[in-house]
């Protein structure tokens, strides 16, 4: 559905965005993750044509993002901004227009999707009366209107509370469902493992990680199981130490033996297993560890 | 550039109806009028009051006469004032006037003139000394008055001039001697070599129609400007326009605006134009005042261009700050060269086709207004050739100005922080 083919951007002499290549497929929620300075919002403004890239090519269901094809794409900035004295309602009418719409079309549209994030009553209000949350959601209707094929989502979930991220969460998921695809900007990486199949991580304009996020969390696995029992351990084969983690036990494996292994062993040795598991890091652990690495590496570069 | 017009028009529609639903927008349509209605009345009511202020007050004026020549002169002064406010003598209602009587007390001696005069008994004494016929000196004496008025000066000069011939000519004579060239009618040459009547209604129209074209011209720019500078400088501010961009690119959005705050401009001084010609309709009538629907034309050419020139550097200038009061600091400069030619009417307007206004009107920021002045000065010719090579002059550097204004308006746009330097700016412009 999307391609970026190594794209390149570079604001003088800095390369911003360096050879840069993937594909996001239809319907899919992808990841674009990488620390503050990454290269991840000039990425983002290339793929929807505010800024150019100097070399490379991003396509959209095969065809350059040109003049025709921006009403598929809408994009809702990390940078909120709405006319402030503009009612809620028309704000978001005007970005249906924009798509195309006819005007009864898109008020009619802005109404049910103001609807839709609880802000019927407020939708005759100017967005200066509204609190920031509310501006947030009139902002994702302004992404939403149209009925966009790409939905790209900086940061969607900021400053919203429990409530309004589950409100969020309902709408990605329908959106989801209706075959939009989603490339999704953000830090918090426990949605990213909630919601996106495959991430990019980008760090310094290069590419660091790529792939489903399964597959990251397990590359970047502890070499180690994780057991909970109430039981002594006994001393396993394979096993290189025992490391006691709230109450449960993370066993670090050396490099020949496997988890199957260690659970033979455990299983002959008669002990009582409450819980098995792989010792996974979570998504933002990984994140931290890659930044790091790569810090590290350029560290000793230098 | 690939553009929608769709999404143009609808820039365009969004931005007119947003600033003319503005109570601001009210403002600007009713209030400047009205200021400038009311600062213009309020001088032309202060000046005569003035006048009549000075000739009530002297109702009396003591002369000590040494020179002999006005012993046998008037022993009062007749003044008639005339206090219609119109600029035509053709009208053909009666013009309202009043009447002043001075009485001339002659005095033996200066020293109770002048005490009287201390004392307020009298407002003025006039001195004539023995030698006034051969050298014209005099003195007068009087209490502190406005510096403004010469009224009371033009009732004694004509009392002067009356009373030095009477008794040598005619009392007609010595009434003309006070007023020789009340009834004058001057011919000067007119474009086509036929020498046509110069009279007050037509010397006004002559300094007023090309100040009139010229100001709407320049006022029309400048509000469409503008509304473009605050537009751009108020969407960069709130942030608006990541989102906004990623819909509709950076010419579709500066090309939609420049068309729907340049109708508000349009629109502004069209509605300027319809309730002053609605107002004053019987007064302008009187006055000799024709415009030709090829001025007409070249007016409109003037304004687009002159627009597109002032609103895409309005727009750039919106795009490389971060809010309206950086915005103004760098567009006042634009500004003052719109109005320039302003500065420098009376020369203007006196050599039409000189060298000043010759190149005012080439230079693209000062051509609208200057141009306007000189095709309005009926003292003047300007040849097609000079009108073609200024448009474009002027339309050139309009495409350019939009063209640039569009590279940094796409950069700019989402730069936030210190104002860029100038050579940021050009590096922008090559860039984007």
């Amino acid at each position: 559905m999307l391609q970026v083919r190594e794209v390149v951007k570079r604001y003088d002499d800095r390369t911003v965005v360096d050879h840069v290549t993937f594909e996001v497929d239809a319907g899919e929620v992808f990841a674009l993750l990488g620390p503050n300075g990454a290269g991840k919002t000039t990425l983002i403004r290339m793929i929807t044509d505010i800024l150019r890239p100097d070399s490379g090519e991003i396509l959209l269901d095969g065809r350059k993002v040109d003049s025709e094809r921006r009403h598929a794409i809408a994009y809702l900035p990390e940078e909120r901004g709405l006319y402030r004295r503009t009612k809620a309602f028309e704000v978001v009418a005007y970005y249906g227009e924009l798509k195309g719409m006819t005007p009864r079309d898109s008020r009619a549209e802005a109404r049910r999707l103001l609807e839709r994030v609880e802000l019927a009553e407020w939708a005759d209000k100017q967005v200066q009366a509204l609190s920031k949350g509310m501006q947030q959601k009139v902002q994702l209707c302004t992404a939403l209107i149209g009925s966009p094929t790409l939905l790209i989502l900086d940061e969607p979930f900021s400053g919203l509370d429990p409530i309004n991220v589950q409100l969020f969460e309902s709408i990605l998921a329908e959106r989801r469902a209706a075959g939009t695809t989603v490339l999704l900007s953000t830090h918090q990486m426990n949605k990213v493992e909630e919601v996106c199949d495959r991430a990019l991580m980008i760090n310094e304009g290069k590419m660091v990680l790529h792939g489903a996020v399964r597959d990251i969390r397990r590359l970047h696995a502890d070499h180690a199981v994780i057991v909970h029992t109430e039981d002594h351990l006994p001393a396993l084969p394979g096993v290189r130490s025992v490391e006691p983690m709230n109450g449960d036990f993370k066993l670090m494996l050396e490099p020949e033996a496997t988890a199957q292994s260690v659970l033979r062993a455990l299983i002959d040795r008669d002990v009582r297993i409450q819980s098995f598991a792989l010792a996974w890091l979570p998504l933002e652990d990984v994140f931290v560890k890659v930044v790091r690495e790569r810090l590290g590496l350029e560290g000793s570069k230098g | 550039m690939n553009a929608s017009w769709q999404r143009i028009l609808t820039v365009a529609r969004r931005e007119f109806l947003t600033t003319v639903k503005r109570r601001a927008f009210l403002l600007t349509l009713i209030g400047t009028p009205a200021y400038f209605a009311f600062v213009t009345f309020l001088s032309a009511s202060a000046s005569l009051q003035e006048k009549k202020d000075a000739l009530k007050d002297l109702d009396v004026l003591a002369v000590i006469d040494s020179s002999g020549a006005f012993a046998n002169a008037s022993r009062e002064i007749r003044t008639t004032l005339k206090t219609d406010l119109t600029f035509s003598r053709r009208s053909t209602m009666k013009p309202d006037s009043i009447s002043f009587r001075t009485e001339v007390r002659f005095y033996s001696s200066l020293d109770s003139a002048l005490a009287d005069v201390r004392s307020g008994k009298i407002p003025q004494a006039l001195v004539i000394p023995a030698d006034y016929v051969e050298t014209g000196r005099m003195r007068r004496y009087t209490r502190p008055g406005s510096p403004f008025t010469s009224g009371d000066r033009k009732a004694i000069g004509g009392w002067l001039a009356r009373n030095l011939v009477a008794g040598h000519v005619g009392d007609d004579v010595a009434a003309r001697a006070a007023r020789p060239s009340e009834e004058e009618q001057l011919f000067t040459l007119d474009r086509s070599g036929r020498f046509e009547i110069k009279d007050d209604s037509r010397e006004i129209a002559d300094f007023l129609v090309p100040m009139f074209f010229s100001m709407l011209l320049g006022l029309s720019i400048m509000i469409g400007g503008q509304y473009l500078l605050q537009g751009v400088a108020e969407e960069k501010e709130s942030r608006i326009l990541e989102s906004l961009m990623c819909q509709v690119s950076a010419e579709e959005l500066m090309t939609g605006k420049l068309m729907g705050l340049g109708a508000v401009g349009l629109m502004t001084v069209g509605i300027w134009v319809t309730a002053g010609l609605l107002a004053s309709g019987p007064a302008l009538s009187m006055m000799p005042i024709s415009a030709q629907p090829s001025v007409l034309a070249v007016a409109t050419l003037y304004f687009l261009f002159g627009y597109l020139f002032f609103g895409s550097i309005m727009t750039g200038i919106g795009a490389i700050t971060n809010n309206m009061r950086e915005a103004q600091q760098f567009a006042v400069w634009f500004t003052l060269a719109n109005f320039a030619p302003f500065i420098l009417i009376t020369s203007i307007l006196s050599h039409p086709d000189g060298p000043l206004a010759f190149w005012l009107s080439l230079f693209p920021p000062t051509a609208s207004t200057t141009m306007m002045m000189r095709l309005g000065a009926s003292n003047s010719a300007v040849p097609a050739w000079q009108v073609a090579l200024s448009l474009v002059l002027l339309g050139a550097s309009g495409l350019l100005a939009l063209r640039t204004s569009a590279r940094i308006f796409r950069v700019g746009l989402l730069m936030y922080g210190k104002p860029p330097t100038l050579p940021e700016i050009l590096r922008w412009a090559r860039r984007a």
